[in-house]
């Protein structure tokens, strides 16, 4: 019923299946699209749009779900390509990556496949802010999402352009209301992830180019006036940047700080126990710092360089040097020279993300020791592109007022690779859900970081490019890296339909296998004296209660699991592959357990939705018209999005309380809980004279 | 069907679980496992307290308990060490404070089991005497209980709703209530945080969100970014400091400032209105100075009343114009703040500054209303009648009562006291309406709520000293909840402010 039309023009040269993909029951295709109507009879369930880190995810996990997909990308050999900094992870995005991995998405095992230097950052932090990360061979990466996405079954690649989103006319009933439709392309719903590429404008020096990336063409601009004209979405501005790249031999390493990976490489995927990298072919990176000759060139070229003067937002945390030594005069700022690949001969010095002309670019890396006889093989430059404002979307990443329209990645205002990847797979999820008339699915803040990421989006919006962090998310402690399996695997398969059976298995085992061993470790009950001599290296203190679990144990610092199992070989031996899981998991329980209470609040409140359709400015409750304001604006789902909105009272949040709809299944468990309170009231006043003291 | 057995070893196990710390450990179970099927979602809520009765005048007060460790509250309060009492009856006991084992008041308890309560847990009451001593006390002893905390605005409502125990139609009505309820809870915050003890806390805020805002950025910059080391240590050294000062704070038995009960009436308007006169006759004394020249009172003037038995707090304020006199503007700032604290706000007008034509009267206050001041609460005094004509004052009486988006008006004149009856009885019920209202602005409560706040806080600085140096996410986790703490009495704190502190004190360029 809803369907939705895209028009496709100026398709590439009809480009054959090669035999390098072999595809299964995929197709690669590439073709002149225009006039063709309704393609080869095929109908798709879900479109995606882009072939960035979101579309790619969108289109893989749309599939999965069970939808027919199609994803158009402007050039099939840049699908999965990394527009910028040649790495994947970090503190806060790493979290993210373990997550996507955990819903079984790609990257996480592209990261494996492609990684040439891993290393944990926060080692010393503790493991809530453990942040997994790796630097990237490009075309490895590449490589494995093309060859992931053309194995995928149901799902389609086309080479285009988009040229326009058809719409209905709204429904009168419901001004602003629109549904996608479509006749040439039959399809229920759409995933925009246009990236940098919606209007996007490259800016070198004072020259202005349109461009998504370079040497590539923007998208098409009747796809930003369908948003904004026919839709009526807000949309905003925002720009990034990216440095020049290095020719590797130009550089004199020798004046750079070596700065090695782990020795032992940890996989970000759960499925994989190693990556494709060997330890010791791994890669350095070079940490170098920029001198006092950088900033002079940045102010005398000050006027050359309109990005930098633009007022449009940039990202805080990933500023171009210009803003850098603007903002911090005067200091020494740091500057990595990563490897861009095992077979390339460029260097990637992340933090020079620059705009200002090429000869100046080359005048101001000269200014850096290492650098004094480098050259450079492409110029930096700056992107500044649209987004759409995305408080109008739903939790499910759907445009509020389009149905079967999804948006993800930086067309929502984000910035990074990883926050991409989330979201994409996320819509992709969501739209194939829809498309096959199942109900969206959301995820809480209080369960996972993509649930952080999605909730800030919509509920409060972007004023600059929004990153993640680890202080975003409140309940970090239980948000670990090492447990992403165990809160999000079970859901995917569960509840989402976007992950494989193998993988959910395998969690399965994982999860009984850490209960028993937690349970077997409770069941150790010893008194103080009997743990002296079993773990005579240990000071326990004799003042302590008498008898401690073998959990107890577990959380003194300088007690590790392999210290308890070889204690007590017969019940723990077994659980040795879990050894460090089961270490934090038994630091982190109090904490845990504090957390709960506090989140199953949370998550009680957003069991209660609010209707989209309410007028609330005509609410016959008392509410002062700031508070309908902010309401009406911002348009919540669920009332623990309104309780977190700045301005709102408890009072309005009682007053909403009128027009929430609980969800179905949870009224049956309260219908459960209630019974069992019930009988337990009885049974308590009936037994209350047997009560044990 | 549950056996009988487990269940009854369910709810001991919880009680005595948080008067003591039990050993016997319920089977261990991940937090993330989400086939986590257990309706554990209403018994592991927080227990939570609040005086459900108004203040002032009263022979007895009502305090109200809701959460799973509301049977705890009961055993340790109120000497049921075998069993506890028949549900729904009420029995006359001593109430003791489980600290010190001191009795406090005689008073009834009853005791409500899950679900046959107002908020579908299990509850209890205390009905205790009405003086705010033994209200204090009893209050305080409640938030030594394990467990327990004071409640939020709304929160029992909310609970009731939650467990299907309140119908749409009479949330509606709450809903007014509770409005009423945190209006006079921000009032009373208000009031003190413009005091010293405001400023104390905002300062301990202040230093907070830095501090939380540089282990953050340690957390989330560090490895890549340089901010070195020497971060940590100030914040050692300001958490450290906080947390003693924060102690100290908490056993000063005079906690600084003293909490000024009773209804807050300001008196406010234009100058030459006769605000002070109006004050002087209240109070019965010539409190304040009276001149007929424009501007004569230029602080606040304060005065405690005994009003019908109610405490009234009565202030008279600078009048209200725009001045150049550097003096006379900060007296109009004060003025202004004060009437935004105030609970109740007479509005005095100069009767001569009535339009001739009686049917514009009610147009003309109704302006004068909005563009003096915005006032929620507030009674209309058309002060200096005797100067009006017999016949208008008539007609203008009858125009304007009972005129809708007008609040009461009263005829007065403090020159020949005309009228001065009629308006004392209207302010006289419209405070006792005030203190009828359950919480309004009742300082005992704010100050078992502080310190409850401020307790938490001390004690999650502690966590940070634990974990400093084996796990920075644990030691940033104490350094949150005493931020979110703290951030119950000052004013939310949200992610993004951590943020701009962090962005405004290190040059973070990925």
């Amino acid at each position: 019923m809803n369907q939705l039309i895209l028009i496709c023009n100026k398709w590439q040269d009809y480009f054959p299946i090669t035999d390098r993909f072999q595809p299964l029951s995929s197709w690669l295709l590439c073709f002149d699209f225009f006039g063709c109507v309704d393609w080869m009879g095929h109908q798709y369930d879900v479109i995606v749009v882009g072939g960035g880190h979101a579309g790619t995810e969108a289109a893989a996990a749309a599939a999965r779900v069970g939808a027919e997909t199609l994803l158009i990308t402007q050039k099939i050999h840049t699908i999965g390509a990394l527009s910028c900094n040649p790495s994947l992870g970090g503190v806060g995005k790493g979290q993210l990556v373990k997550e996507v991995d955990a819903l079984d998405g790609l990257c996480g095992r592209a990261g494996d496949w492609a990684g040439i230097h891993f290393s944990i950052l926060n080692r010393r932090k503790g493991p809530a802010v453990w942040g997994p990360r790796a630097q990237l061979d490009r075309q490895r990466y590449r490589d494995f999402i093309q060859s992931e996405l053309l194995s995928t079954p149901r799902l389609t690649v086309l080479e285009g352009s988009v040229e326009e989103l058809l719409v209905t006319e709204p429904n009168p009933e419901e001004p602003g209301h629109h549904r996608v439709t479509g006749i040439r392309l039959g399809t229920q719903s759409v995933v925009l992830t246009t990236g940098t590429f919606l209007s996007g404008s490259l800016f070198v020096g004072q020259t202005t180019s349109p461009g998504g990336r370079i040497g590539d063409a923007p998208s098409s601009p009747g796809l930003s006036h369908t948003l904004r004209e026919r839709l009526g979405l807000r949309t905003g501005r925002l720009r990034t940047g990216t440095p020049p790249r290095i020719v590797k031999d130009s550089v004199d390493l020798s004046l750079a700080k070596l700065h090695l990976p782990d020795s032992h490489p940890t996989p970000f995927s759960f499925l994989n126990t190693h990556t494709h990298c060997k330890p010791e072919e791994q890669l350095p990176c070079y940490l170098t710092f920029t001198t006092p000759g950088v900033e002079r060139v940045v102010r005398e070229s000050l006027q050359l360089n309109c990005h930098i003067q633009q007022d449009t937002k940039g990202p805080r945390y990933c500023p171009s040097i210009e803003s850098r030594v603007l903002r911090f005069p005067g200091r020494s700022h740091q500057v990595w020279l990563e490897p861009e690949g095992v077979t390339s001969d460029l260097l990637y010095p992340q933090g020079l993300s620059m705009t200002m002309p090429p000869d100046i670019q080359l005048r101001l890396i000269r200014e850096i020791p290492p650098m004094r006889r480098a050259e450079i093989h492409t110029p930096g430059y700056g992107v500044q592109y649209d987004f759409v404002c995305p408080t109008q979307l739903s939790p499910a990443l759907q445009v509020k007022s389009t149905q079967g329209l999804f948006l993800a990645g930086q067309i929502n205002g984000t910035t990074g690779y990883e926050e991409a990847a989330a979201q994409g797979l996320w819509a992709g999820a969501n739209a194939a859900r829809w498309a096959l008339s199942m109900p969206t699915v959301t995820l809480s803040r209080t369960e996972s970081y993509i649930g952080v990421l999605i909730d800030d989006l919509v509920s409060r919006g972007v004023t600059e490019p929004y990153r993640m962090f680890t202080s975003r998310a409140e309940f970090r402690t239980s948000l670990r890296p090492d447990n992403a399996d165990l809160r999000l695997t079970p859901k995917g398969f569960e509840e989402v339909g976007c992950v494989s059976s193998v993988r959910y298995q395998e969690s399965l085992r994982v999860r009984n296998s850490l209960q028993d061993a937690l349970t077997a470790l409770q069941a150790l009950f010893l008194s103080t004296s009997s743990w002296k001599k079993k773990l005579p290296s240990v000071p326990i203190s004799e003042t302590k209660s008498t008898l401690l679990t073998g959990l107890d144990l577990l959380q003194y610092n300088d007690v590790t699991f392999e210290m308890l199992a070889s204690a007590f070989p017969e019940s723990l031996s077994s659980y040795m592959e879990f050894a460090q899981r089961l270490k934090i998991e038994a630091v982190y329980k109090p904490h845990c357990d504090l957390n709960k209470k506090e989140i199953e609040r949370i998550q009680r409140e957003e069991n209660m939705s609010l209707p989209q359709d309410i007028d609330y400015f005509s609410l016959p409750v008392s509410l002062s018209d700031e508070v309908r304001e902010i309401l009406d604006r911002v348009r919540p789902s669920t009332l623990g999005a309104a309780t977190r909105l700045e301005g709102i009272t408890p009072a309005a949040v009682v007053n909403l309380l009128n027009y929430v709809r609980v969800t179905e299944k949870k009224k049956e468990t309260h219908r459960n809980q209630r019974h069992q309170e019930a009988q337990r009231d009885e049974e308590l006043c009936a037994n209350s004279a047997s009560l044990p003291q | 069907m549950l056996p009988l057995r487990s269940v009854c070893g369910g709810i001991w196990r919880a009680a005595v679980h948080t008067v003591r710390t039990s050993r016997g450990a319920p089977p261990y179970r991940l937090l993330s496992s989400t086939c986590d099927g257990a309706p554990a979602a209403l018994a592991d809520a927080d227990t939570i307290f609040a005086l459900s009765s108004g203040h002032g005048r009263c022979g007895v007060a009502v305090v109200r308990v809701s959460g799973p460790a509301s049977a705890t509250a009961l055993r340790c309060m109120a000497g049921f060490t075998q069993r506890l009492p028949p549900p729904r009856t009420a029995l006359l006991r001593s109430i003791t404070d489980p600290r010190s084992t001191e009795v406090l008041d005689r008073g009834l308890v009853l005791w409500f089991p899950a679900p046959r309560s107002f908020s579908g847990e299990d509850s209890v009451e205390f009905h205790i005497h009405g003086g705010p001593a033994v209200i204090t006390a009893v209050l305080q002893a409640l938030g030594s209980v394990p467990g327990l905390r004071p409640a939020e605005a709304g929160e029992f409502t909310r609970r009731a709703f939650q467990a299907g125990k309140l119908g749409l139609t009479e949330v509606e009505g709450l809903g007014d209530l509770i409005h009423a309820e945190t209006e006079a809870q921000r009032r009373q915050a208000l009031r003190q945080m413009s005091g010293e003890l405001g400023r104390l806390y905002q300062d301990w805020s202040d230093r907070l969100k830095r501090c939380l805002a540089h282990v953050e950025a340690f957390i989330d910059f560090s490895e890549d970014e340089l901010i070195e080391d020497g971060v940590l240590n100030r914040v050692d050294v300001s958490v450290r400091d906080l947390q003693a000062e924060i102690e100290r704070h908490l056993k000063d038995e005079r906690r600084g400032e003293r909490l000024r009960g009773g209804v807050q009436v300001v008196i406010a308007g234009a100058t030459n209105a006769g605000k002070s006169s109006l004050l002087n006759k209240l109070c019965q004394r010539p409190a304040a100075i009276v001149s007929p020249i424009a501007g004569t009172t230029r602080d606040v003037v304060e005065t405690a009343l005994d009003l019908g038995g109610f405490p009234v707090l009565l202030s008279d304020t600078a009048g209200l114009r725009d001045s150049s006199d550097l003096v006379e503007r900060e007296g109009v700032r004060r003025a202004l703040e004060r009437v935004e604290q105030a609970d109740l706000t007479l509005v005095v007008v100069d009767s001569a500054h009535l339009p001739s034509e009686v049917d514009r009267a009610a147009a003309f206050l109704r302006e004068h209303l909005s563009s003096v001041i915005r006032i929620s609460r507030c009674l209309l005094v058309l002060n200096k009648a005797d100067l009006l004509p017999e016949k208008q004052r008539q007609k203008l009486d009858m125009e304007l009562r009972g005129v809708s988006g007008l609040p009461a008006v009263c005829l007065i004149s403090c020159q020949t006291n005309e009228g001065l009856k009629d308006f004392l009885t209207v302010l006289h019920s419209s405070v006792k309406t005030l203190c009828g209202d359950p919480l309004f602005g009742a300082p005992t409560l704010t100050q078992a709520r502080h310190r409850a706040h401020l307790q938490r806080c001390a004690a999650a600085l502690a966590q940070y000293q634990r974990y400093r140096d084996t796990d920075l996410a644990l030691a940033a986790e104490g350094v949150r909840v005493a931020v979110t703490s703290l951030g119950r009495i000052t004013g939310r704190v949200g992610a993004e402010e951590i943020l701009d502190i962090i962005f405004k004190d290190f040059c973070i360029g990925k």
